[in-house]
């Protein structure tokens, strides 16, 4: 059925692949200094993200035998799909901590949101493929996107999970500075940001979102409550000093003052115990990998792997973004994990599944100029 | 070049246009994404290197802990807002492996003071290695005065070893209600998973029985952080601010605490159930089973001694009778039979049948509890003298099913939905129900033995006490409620409870009163059965049962005394006062307590009496103080 063709494995992107096990090995060596002394529940945490992270790479090699461009057939049945769970997670989901953000599986639990990110940047790439954006997009060709990034945002939003409903605005804003706009059109869209925000602050956002927004905005407010987080985790990296405390010597950490330091705050772990120089090293190979992801829009000739190669970056990008500068008390507290790196099974799929959708791009840069272009392919033609 | 061809090279064309007006858009994102590399490297080094060592230096000497403080729970009190439950601070003994130099010292001289065994103490300090040598060790719980005064004056000679203060449940009467108050023990894995973590840790405490359960939501509080700040090594160095816990809200109970305590005094050489209910709410006055649990004991956990002492003990403690035990209702069904009797027409208050000790049908003799006979008898004298042969005659007229139809409607063989887990529903067979579940035709005999309580036929204390209740008050059905109101820690109401009406029999009014007549009698007539609960001032209307657990033929030559405990008869009398104008039901139950009117009586005339004193005292109080007003 499938026919292996040579091109395909001579433009298999290796250098991705490498980059990403080498930067989620370093996210399992962090998870478990982060979780080492709370006894066996922590080596379940580690066995778990393990676990998922192998689930991932498979899913990569799957998507591999795949052409990206089926994707263009099925964007609004998956769509629906994901607005489905997100409706399932707020009807009858597990609720923790107060927030209706799991599906329980069973052996596992699902937070639709993680694969709703992506979802959101595969819709709105299909949408901008279909349209001709020759003339650059009006206001009214701007409706199909702002409902379709709108649901999203206000079933996550009503979770309540701010930061996810964030990062879709984010996702939503990287891909239409993007594509081309006519002036018009964005200042529109601007307009109308500047009137939902406030109703939203004052309608929406729960007392403690705002504390939180509040909190950051004016931290010497409030030094021991919700400052807590982002002062322990200044502390956190900034006693790493140069080369850091050593793995698993991180007081910071095992001292119990850092919170959520397994998921949100691992960047502070890793700072802490592998200083400077440690940290460097990790960012080093977290941007090239980003800019590796921009490099397949650059390789890619064909219009909807660029918008696809683009929106997924962006949205590896200003997650990390977002999560390190609140980890270096830049942002406030919003819950916005650092792909790949932090502790979550949903997280850290759908980033490997983002990235495998990256690789299956650049592998198949070569395959676009014998197609006939704003065509669907069927599977026979592809592969 | 077929036109096709064409278009679809200038669409080509188009697409390769924007292609690179895209292609040159990722250049902007390229300097988007170096511009933030450039201020997150910034920033880190800013962190790390610039003020490195401001940081590295409040890392070492000034850490703020966050720490949780426990809520105190909420308190329990009676219906007239007596407290019943209420916390106490214990100390409890921890220990910081790290401030102690010689830690094998600072445990044998601990052994010592806390008269626990090396062995054991070691074993808790292994148990926590995992843990950072900062954190406290617990070594032992509740520790009484002498040891903390002891500790106190020598705590230089003992570095390391804190006294830790927690709230904990003080029982001020004891086991009082144990049952239903339940209690509290440290949460386990599971409850953890039930509760999704949300407001619970390992360690905690939560309701694990009882009210404690139930209304663990309203009982628990919410905790308090504080903030502490400690040095290099953890240790504590000064109490920052942080956010008090709030208490949890307290639940007043419709329960009376000298009613409930009369019941259980009567009860206490006893295994059984005490019930009181005001009939024209529902309301539980009383509640009792016993024997009663020592609820001290499972604090901090049962031992297994004590655990396997109550499983193996013959009056089941552990068994909540109220709502658990399953009893043939025995002679107090007859008020069933009586009701569907005179609701189908078969008799009326006139009816005579003649009982000459025995009544045989079929090719079977079917006794009288009175083997000489009660000559002729009509409803009054049936029910008064408990006759057997009465509702024989009338079961056999109107067949199984009607009287399962109106033993349902009165609330026998369903949970009566009252505010507890693990209620059972009891069995009131039908010719249906034995045809599934046995596979069996109903034969007619057998309905012989139902309309006297006996047979397939299970209800629990609680069953029996609401019908009675429904009885005096002409016909409705209350759902039983224990809980009154709920206060936060403030003292406003935050939840009340109202009487919720299940049933409500329709045209009964004039045969609920004839067969509160017999009842009336059966107390208060000179051959009745219930005599023992007769009262001096008020009038009281109830009914003796007496149900078999095994036949009594060959037992029957010999004295009760000399049965074994197991296999007497369960003692049950139902009752309601004052006759005229109904205000409470008392229903007791005593297992293997023998004849009714001998051993359940007593009991619930004690209850009644202290009612109805109770009632006076209030009354004269009030005349008394109506006399000053006037003056």
């Amino acid at each position: 059925m499938f026919r292996i063709d040579r091109q395909l494995i001579k433009d298999f992107d290796w250098i991705m692949l490498a980059a990403v096990l080498l930067i989620a090995a370093m996210g399992l060596v962090n998870l478990y200094s982060a979780t080492y002394a709370s006894g066996s529940v922590g080596n379940l945490i580690f066995l778990r993200q393990l676990f998922f992270f192998l689930a991932g790479i498979s899913f990569i090699i799957i998507i591999h035998l795949f052409d990206y461009r089926l994707l263009l057939k099925w964007n609004y049945p998956l769509y629906a799909v994901i607005v489905g769970l997100l409706l399932a997670a707020l009807l009858m989901g597990d609720s923790i901590a107060g927030t209706q953000r799991w599906i329980n599986f069973g052996f596992f639990r699902l937070q639709p949101s993680e694969p709703a990110k992506l979802m959101l940047v595969i819709s709105l790439a299909s949408y901008y493929y279909r349209k001709d954006t020759g003339g650059g997009f009006t206001f009214k060709d701007m409706l199909v996107p702002i409902g379709l990034t709108g649901v999203l945002f206000l079933l996550v939003l009503k979770q309540p999970d701010l930061g996810t409903a964030l990062m879709f605005v984010g996702i939503f804003g990287s891909m239409i500075l993007f594509v081309k706009l006519r002036w018009s059109t964005i200042g529109i869209i601007f307009g109308l940001g500047a009137t939902i925000i406030p109703i939203g602050w004052m309608f929406f956002l729960k007392p403690y979102q705002r504390l939180r927004i509040e909190t950051f905005l004016n931290p010497e407010s409030d030094p021991t409550n919700s400052g807590y987080h982002i002062l322990q985790s200044k502390i956190a990296v900034g006693s790493g000093l140069k080369f850091g405390k050593g793995y698993l010597k991180g007081t910071q950490g095992h001292l119990h003052f850092l919170p959520e330091r397994h998921t949100d705050f691992a960047f502070s772990v890793w700072a802490e115990e592998w200083g400077f120089a440690g940290s460097l090293f990790f960012l080093a190979v977290y941007f090239f990998m980003i800019l590796w992801g921009v490099n397949v829009c650059i390789a890619s000739r064909d219009k909807f792997g660029v918008l696809l190669a683009f929106g997924i970056v962006s949205l590896i990008f200003w997650q990390a973004i977002i999560n390190l500068l609140m980890v270096m008390g830049f942002l406030p507290v919003v819950g916005i994990p650092l792909p790949l790196f932090s502790y979550g099974g949903s997280s850290l799929m759908t980033t490997l599944i983002g990235i495998g959708l990256l690789m299956n791009i650049r592998m198949r840069k070569n395959q676009v100029s014998k197609l006939e272009p704003r065509e669907y392919m069927s599977i026979s033609d592809i592969v | 070049m077929n036109p096709q061809k064409q278009v679809f090279t200038k669409i080509r064309k188009i697409d390769a246009d924007e292609l690179n007006q895209l292609k040159k858009r990722t250049d902007a994102a390229t300097l988007i994404i170096i511009f933030f590399i450039a201020v997150i490297i910034t920033r880190l080094w800013f962190l790390q290197i610039h003020n490195g060592s401001k940081y590295s230096e409040k890392a070492d000497n000034n850490r703020v802990r966050m720490l949780d403080v426990i809520a105190p729970r909420g308190n329990i009190m009676d219906a007239e807002g007596r407290t019943i439950i209420t916390n106490r601070p214990s100390f409890n003994i921890v220990w910081v492996k790290e401030d102690s130099p010689d830690p094998d010292e600072i445990i044998k001289k601990l052994s010592l003071i806390l008269d626990e065994d090396i062995a054991d103490l070691l074993k808790k300090v292994r148990e926590s290695t995992d843990n950072p040598r900062h954190i406290p060790i617990l070594l032992k719980e509740d520790i009484d005065w002498k040891t903390l005064v002891y500790i106190e004056n020598n705590h230089y000679d003992l570095p390391g070893v804190r006294i830790e203060v927690l709230p904990r449940r003080n029982y001020l009467f004891e086991d009082f209600g144990s049952h239903m108050i339940g209690y509290t023990g440290e949460i386990n894995q599971e409850e953890l998973d039930a509760w999704q973590r949300g407001n619970y840790q390992g360690g905690d405490q939560i309701g694990k029985r009882g009210f404690e359960k139930l209304y663990e939501d309203e009982l628990r509080g919410e905790k308090g952080t504080m903030y502490m700040e400690v040095d290099a090594h953890g240790f504590e160095q000064r109490q920052l601010k942080g956010k008090e816990p709030l208490p949890g809200n307290d639940l007043q109970l419709t329960i009376d605490l000298d009613l409930q305590l009369e019941a259980e005094n009567a009860m206490a050489d006893k295994a059984g159930a005490v019930i009181a209910m005001d009939v024209n709410s529902g309301r539980i006055l009383a509640f009792a089973s016993a024997p009663p649990v020592h609820l001290e004991d499972f604090v901090g956990g049962i031992s297994t001694k004590n655990w396997q002492a109550l499983l193996n003990n013959i009056k089941r403690p552990l068994v909540h009778k109220t709502i658990q035990g399953q009893y043939p209702p025995g002679s107090t069904y007859k008020i069933i039979t009586a009701l569907v009797g005179l609701s189908k027409g078969v008799i009326n208050a006139n009816t005579v049948f003649y009982c000459s000790g025995s009544m045989v049908f079929g090719n079977r003799r079917y006794g009288c509890w009175k083997q000489g006979g009660h000559g002729p008898v009509n409803l009054h004298r049936a029910l008064a003298e408990s006759c057997d042969v009465y509702f024989y005659q009338v079961g056999i007229r109107v067949g199984v099913d009607s009287l399962a139809e109106y033993a349902n409607r009165m609330g026998l063989g369903q949970k009566t939905g009252i505010e507890f887990e693990y209620e059972k529903s009891g069995l009131i067979p039908t010719s249906n129900w034995k045809k599934l579940a046995k596979g069996e035709r109903w034969q007619e005999g057998e309905t012989l033995s139902i309309a006297i309580g006996q047979g397939f036929n299970l209800v629990t204390p609680l069953q029996v006490c609401q019908m009675t209740a429904a009885l005096a008050n002409g016909g409705i059905l209350y759902k039983p409620f224990l809980v009154e109101k709920i206060f936060d820690p403030e003292g406003l109401v935050v939840k009340e409870f109202a009487p919720t009406v299940e049933v409500e029999l329709v045209g009964m009014d004039k045969f609920l009163r004839l067969i509160r007549d017999g009842l009336v009698g059966a107390v208060n007539d000179k051959h009745g059965t219930g005599g023992e609960a007769r009262l001096k001032d008020i009038k009281v209307g109830g009914k003796t049962g007496t149900a078999q657990v095994v036949t009594m033929e060959k037992f029957k030559e010999v004295d009760e005394e000399d049965v074994a405990y197991k296999h007497r008869d369960h003692a049950w009398f139902t009752s309601f006062a004052p006759a005229e104008n109904p205000e409470i039901a008392v229903t007791v139950l005593v297992e293997h307590g023998g004849h009714g009117g001998s051993a359940a009586a007593p009991v619930a005339k004690k209850v009644l009496e202290k009612y109805f004193a109770k009632k006076n005292e209030l009354q004269t109080e009030d005349v008394k103080a109506g006399k000053t007003a006037d003056l």
